[in-house]
């Protein structure tokens, strides 16, 4: 009980975010989405107001909370979306928001990988197999969520664990062990980037891929020679043999 | 050295906790694929946040790693929907519960499995194509069925019967 005392702003605002993602999502029985969000939005709010911290760059501040709403709405899109072509493009704009959170975080060379990756190959994919096995017009299943309430309750109660972790992990004592063990973090000089000079660069980053995992590289390569042979082997022929 | 760790760990979070909800309620095959790669951007998110806060490479070698296992991923994935909805003729993975345990119920309730009729809103109501001329004939067969088919076919028909 004195838990929920002192979290009370947690357990609210979660409860309105799944309360409102519940009414979202497609059911049998119509309700107006203006419900939903407006829930929804509250309780992100509620949840917002928490993270919300002061000090540090305005700017960064300003371009974190365009992204990260922008990211989180779309995907509550996505996740409730009766259109499964609509569904992929708020996928498309989640992964753009996140890469712009990329971009915060020193990663230039992620966030370009990460567009060129998903935007351009991934989700295009996913747009022709939604043109070859897509049927006419509006389906059953994209209007039946499966088991929506059950879902949304694990959902948020997971997200309530999450965060709550997060809460009362004293980032600056994790600061703190992290900088003790640096030295340990990687033995190779070459790919520890110094005090003073910013990480994620493609110089950094590639001394990184190409000399402490190296072998994974050449795994990750063998992994996707592997995928692409086995997707043209399990990819549906027509009766005369041809692809 | 100022980071505010936290909330970049909590958008990852709930990315993260969206993308399973998604992977729960969607029955759309393509689109608890799409779900999942939906956790994979919460996961990445959360090591290129760790990888800042440690001031390493290694969250952002990760995440490549992250990249190249979704893209792998996403090939096959697709390839086995496109197998299966060449089996089946839908997407709906309620189909495919045959691989669970015998005494265990199907997993979605009944009221929603077995929805007799769709009432389609009226803005995802599309408009039919009246069926105009006559089918192609075969060889061998000569069954005159009227279907909507190209219009050089219907055209040729008629004029074979003019």
């Amino acid at each position: 009980m004195d838990w929920l005392i002192q979290n009370w702003l947690l357990v609210i605002s979660l409860g309105l975010m799944g309360l409102g993602v519940w009414w979202l999502m497609p059911s049998s029985w119509p309700r107006s989405q203006a419900g939903g969000w407006l829930l929804t939005l509250v309780g992100g709010g509620l949840l917002a107001s928490k993270l919300h911290v002061a000090t540090g760059p305005l700017a960064e501040s300003i371009l974190f909370w365009i992204f990260s709403v922008a990211a989180l709405l779309c995907a509550v899109l996505m996740i409730t979306s009766r259109k499964p072509v609509y569904a992929a493009l708020w996928f498309a704009l989640v992964t753009f928001s996140t890469c712009g959170l990329f971009l915060l975080q020193s990663a230039p060379f992620l966030a370009a990988a990460t567009i060129i990756v998903y935007a351009g190959a991934i989700i295009v994919t996913f747009l022709f197999v939604m043109m070859l096995a897509q049927q006419a017009g509006a389906t059953v299943y994209d209007q039946r969520a499966r088991q929506p309430l059950l879902a949304t309750i694990v959902a948020f109660v997971l997200l309530g664990a999450l965060l709550y972790t997060i809460k009362i992990w004293d980032a600056h004592r994790a600061v703190a062990a992290a900088e003790e063990s640096r030295a340990m973090i990687t033995t190779n000089e070459l790919s520890r980037p110094a005090e003073d000079q910013p990480i994620g660069t493609m110089h950094g980053l590639g001394r990184s891929l190409f000399g402490d995992y190296l072998f994974a590289v050449e795994l990750a390569g063998t992994l996707l020679l592997i995928a692409s042979i086995g997707a043209i082997a399990m990819a549906p022929r027509r009766a005369e043999g041809t692809l | 050295m100022t980071i505010e760790v936290e909330r970049y760990l909590a958008v990852g979070a709930a990315l993260f906790v969206l993308g399973a909800l998604g992977f729960l309620t969607r029955r759309n095959l393509i689109l608890m694929i799409l779900s999942s790669e939906l956790m994979l951007h919460g996961v990445s998110l959360t090591l290129v946040t760790f990888g800042r806060m440690h001031h390493s490479q290694e969250g952002q070698a990760f995440t490549i790693f992250i990249l190249t296992v979704a893209a792998c991923e996403a090939g096959l994935a697709l390839s086995l929907v496109l197998a299966l909805y060449q089996k089946s003729k839908t997407l709906d993975v309620e189909v495919w519960t045959n691989l669970r345990e015998p005494d265990l119920p199907p997993p979605m309730l009944a009221e929603d499995r077995d929805e007799p009729a769709l009432e389609l809103p009226e803005a995802m109501r599309f408009p039919l194509l009246t069926p105009a001329g006559r089918a192609p004939q075969k060889s061998g067969s000569s069954d005159e069925v009227v279907g909507s088919n190209g219009a050089s076919s219907s055209s040729h028909s008629r004029s074979e019967r003019i």
